[in-house]
């Protein structure tokens, strides 16, 4: 049978180049696999294990320093075969920005096959049918630049389809998607394999996206450290210690799985039916007993935010074109001391616009923010001398906020926004130092470049700047896009424990899951309007509204209510009371509710 | 912030402009250049203004978008009309004020230095960035200078360049803004005091904006290497450029306006 096959291939970047004096840790240390022609693999690891290398060693834009790959019977150590198996891979990365090449969309479509040297009418007919396939033939004259992000990435996945490949490589393809253009951008992809025979190779953080693939392969710092179909990776791997996470479905069957002493096997794991078919044969054992410490766990996770009032927004109207149309529409929202408030919602929808105006970044086209930094003080964002102070009650960290260093050291950059306060030498390093350690990061990394820093710690950098000039509420965007489940937890983490030392939290996300785990109040917006503004239990307990403002449940609730739902009807008197988010708590919860009713039977 | 910029951008539409030949439209702009800095007097001038509105509607350019496209250079078009004001010397004196002399030679010249200006931009936006998208201008120039190839002159990768340099102008403004914003959310102030702090403001955009210039660069450049890319040779086109009587009744036409202006400027002189 036709395949891929890596053999004992090690890589290391730079080795061909003039840099000897420091040699580089391998990005690849003698790893060997086998991908299936047809088939349809995901590729796992934390952030820096060498996911995106091997992709690149597959479409021969890096060559191994050792080893062999082999792509359906051509060697990539032989040059005479270099373009042809080139030919056969195509890639869509993660930035859709970064892999356009035409101003105009069938302009991009048609690079790739220009370059192959594909001659009209053929050349006509296969973008086309590409951007057919994509469904975005009538986006076919407009300016690439102008597109939505899930539009552009299936431009991307145009551009890489016109080219017939065999091999399709996303890397990270999907990372900077909503829910919505993912599962759009994938149902392509998949279905391109069943129609094409493509071989689906897709690289991700996202577990559920993995769970949707026929094999896994786990790297970790360079080398393989597990393959297998889903189930059994899921069942079988020790996954936090490659900083992966099981999906949340599964997280929340182990959780009940663990508290009956009873164990999964990989079988139980290959269909989410199967699963709910086990767990209600666990929970409906006669054996089952409770423990006594998770009465406790249950209620001490309501905590009453503090209710005085932060910050309010009035009546906002906001417009990017001087009327016409309005980003944001009509917003009225209170945001109260000490809450983590989210606000979900699809790209575009108007989040980012209404947090630039928390802030005074942007003007509104009518309506007001104010702000209450203390008791009987009133700030108000239209007012002119007040925008300084605004500034220094509401930090906002943007999206990929890494981005934006500028300093020589990590220290000079968080002191930016001190220098400006005109604050005293001191008490300038002070703050800085007391950031920086909120944020994870240690003393002696203060003096360090900010470009030598991974990834995680350049954002921690970028987060402990803005915390430097002590803000009473911190807005951030997307805090963990991009990150591996080990980092997106740590993220959390760190965000709950600022909130603890005393800051509100306004958060922006996309991810319903981590939203309705971590907020108190989750703010939806729809075309720039809020749609609703309530806690995770009411407006996810409430599936009529739900449904009205047309978004999606987090996936622990879909699983865990078809879960309920069959488990009701052998114990029909069990009261799950409000459903919670967090997949181990959610699983003791309804482990609870169980015994009780069990109890209740038994009496 | 930025983004009401709209110099160097393409602008969408069906208009006659839009779909003559990018190479036409090239020469044309040579022409014109030529023409915006030789013609001085004052009823040649207007002719020009009008052949360039004629331009315009051609292209059927909306006025919004020709404001946006002039308002940017508008405060260097003063600048240029303060400098020239009160450096000029020559011809006689109509105001004086301390050591500040202005003269009616001095008047007429820095009035045409700052139209040039404001003509130089309409007229490359209108033939080239408006109305023609980056891929069809590097087309145009890698045909016009192919015979160059022949003296090993790396005409493709230059009109490569180019077009890669002008499709990334939104997206550099895009995250300039970002950029921008984010400092000013810490507190930044780019539009008081003095000049030298200003500066040192900008610097702070611009190192960020380079780091990830280059960041976007080596992505963009392996995206293009796994779509096959690989020099000019053999190269297909999805447009290839194919003149038509319509290209020819353009270029004609317009040349024939700028042929006129040139000899109607001599004559008037």
């Amino acid at each position: 049978m036709e395949k891929i096959s890596v053999q004992n291939v090690t890589f290391t970047y730079g080795s061909e180049g003039a840099d000897v004096s420091a040699p580089a840790e391998p990005a690849l240390e003698n790893i060997s696999l086998e991908i299936e022609k047809g088939s349809y693999t995901a590729i796992l690891g934390a952030n820096g294990s060498g996911k995106s290398t091997l992709a690149k060693l597959i479409d021969i834009i890096e060559v191994p320093d050792s080893g062999r790959i082999v792509v359906f019977g051509n060697d990539t150590s032989d040059d005479s075969l270099f373009w042809q198996i080139r030919e056969k891979s195509a890639c869509v990365f993660q930035n859709p920005d970064n892999q356009i090449v035409g101003t105009i969309v069938e302009e991009d479509v048609a690079f790739g096959p220009e370059n192959l040297g594909i001659k009209l009418p053929e050349l006509r007919e296969r973008v086309d049918q590409a951007m057919k396939d994509v469904g975005i033939y009538e986006l076919r004259l407009r300016e690439a630049s102008g597109l939505s992000g899930g539009q552009k990435q299936k431009l991307a996945i145009a551009g890489a389809l016109a080219m017939r490949p065999e091999v399709l490589i996303l890397d990270e393809a999907t990372a900077m998607l909503d829910p919505r253009s993912r599962d759009e951008f994938l149902a392509i992809a998949e279905d391109m394999r069943l129609k094409k025979g493509l071989t689906l190779i897709t690289i991700t953080h996202d577990m559920s996206e993995a769970m949707r693939c026929g094999k896994i392969i786990i790297l970790s710092k360079g080398t393989k450290a597990a393959e297998g179909t889903p189930a059994k990776i899921f069942a079988e791997t020790d996954l936090e210690k490659y900083g992966l996470r099981r999906p949340v479905s599964f997280r929340f069957a182990y959780e009940i799985a663990r508290l009956a002493g009873k164990t999964l096997t990989e079988e139980d794991l290959t269909g989410g039916a199967r699963l709910r078919e086990k767990l209600v044969k666990i929970l409906s054992d006669p054996s089952l007993k409770g423990d006594p410490d998770l009465q406790e766990n249950a209620a001490a996770d309501e905590t009453a935010p503090a209710k005085r009032k932060i910050m309010s927004v009035k009546d906002l109207f906001s417009s990017y074109d001087g009327g016409r149309s309005f980003a944001v529409k009509n917003v009225n929202l209170d945001v109260y001391e000490g809450e983590i408030l989210g606000i979900v919602g699809e790209s575009g929808c108007g989040k980012t616009t209404l947090i630039s105006h928390m802030n005074s970044i942007i003007k509104p086209a009518s309506g007001e923010i104010e702000i209450y930094p203390e008791e009987g003080v009133t700030l108000y964002c239209s007012r002119k001398k007040d925008v300084q102070r605004i500034r220094q009650t509401v930090g906002l960290v943007f999206q990929y906020p890494e981005y934006q260093l500028f300093e020589e050291t990590v220290y000079k950059d968080i002191c930016y926004g001190l220098r400006k306060m005109d604050l005293s030498a001191e008490e300038q390093k002070d703050r800085a130092v007391k950031a920086a350690r909120s944020v994870g990061l240690d003393k002696d990394v203060l003096r360090r470049n900010p470009f030598e820093l991974s990834g995680g710690q350049k954002r921690r950098a970028a987060i402990a700047g803005v915390l430097a000039m002590r803000p009473k509420i911190l807005v951030l965007d997307e805090p963990a896009s991009g990150l591996d489940p080990a980092g997106r937890e740590e993220m959390f983490a760190l965000i709950k424990s600022l909130r603890i030392s005393g800051t509100t939290i306004v958060l922006v996300s996309h991810n319903m899951d981590e939203a309705a785990a971590y907020c108190d109040r989750i703010c939806c917006i729809r075309d720039g309007e809020i749609k609703a503004a309530e806690t995770p239990e009411d407006l996810f307990g409430n599936k009529e509204k739900v449904a009205q403002i047309g978004i999606d449940l987090p996936k622990i609730t879909k699983f865990a209510d078809s879960l309920k739902e069959d488990i009701r009807k052998i114990l029909p008197g069990v009261d799950f009371g409000t459903p919670l988010f967090d997949p181990e708590e959610e699983a003791r919860h309804v482990y609870m509710a169980v015994l009780k009713a069990r109890l209740k039977d038994v009496k | 912030m930025l983004s009401d910029i709209s110099l160097g951008r393409y602008y969408k539409a069906d208009s006659l402009l839009h779909r003559t030949d990018p190479r036409i439209k090239t020469i044309l702009y040579l022409v014109y250049l030529v023409v915006i800095f030789i013609v001085k007097t004052p009823a040649t001038i207007g002719v020009l203004a009008g052949v360039i509105a004629v331009q315009l509607v051609m292209g059927k350019v909306r006025p919004s978008v020709i404001w946006k496209t002039v308002k940017p250079v508008l405060p260097l078009s003063l600048f240029i009309l303060i400098l020239n004001l009160i450096t000029i010397r020559q011809g006689n004196t109509v105001f004086q004020w301390k050591f500040v002399t202005v003269t009616d030679y001095g008047i007429s010249r820095a009035v045409l230095m700052a139209i040039r200006l404001v003509f130089l931009i309409l007229s490359t936006s209108i033939m080239l960035t408006l109305t023609t998208t980056p891929l069809k201008i590097s087309d145009a120039l890698e045909s016009l200078f192919s015979p160059l190839k022949i003296i090993k002159v790396p005409v493709h990768e230059m009109a490569m360049m180019m077009s890669i340099a002008l499709r990334f102008i939104p997206t550099l403004i895009e995250e300039t803004d970002k950029i921008m914003k984010a400092q000013v959310s810490r507190g930044a102030d780019y539009d008081t005091g003095t000049f030298l702090n200003r500066l040192k403001g900008y610097i702070t955009v611009l190192i960020p904006l380079f780091v990830s210039s280059f960041r976007r660069a080596e992505e963009l450049a392996v995206a293009m290497d796994a779509r096959c890319y690989r020099g000019g040779d053999g190269r297909t086109k999805l447009n290839p450029l194919r003149l038509n009587a319509t290209d020819l009744l353009v270029g004609m036409f317009l040349f024939v306006c700028a042929a006129g202006l040139v000899v109607m400027d001599l004559t008037l002189r």
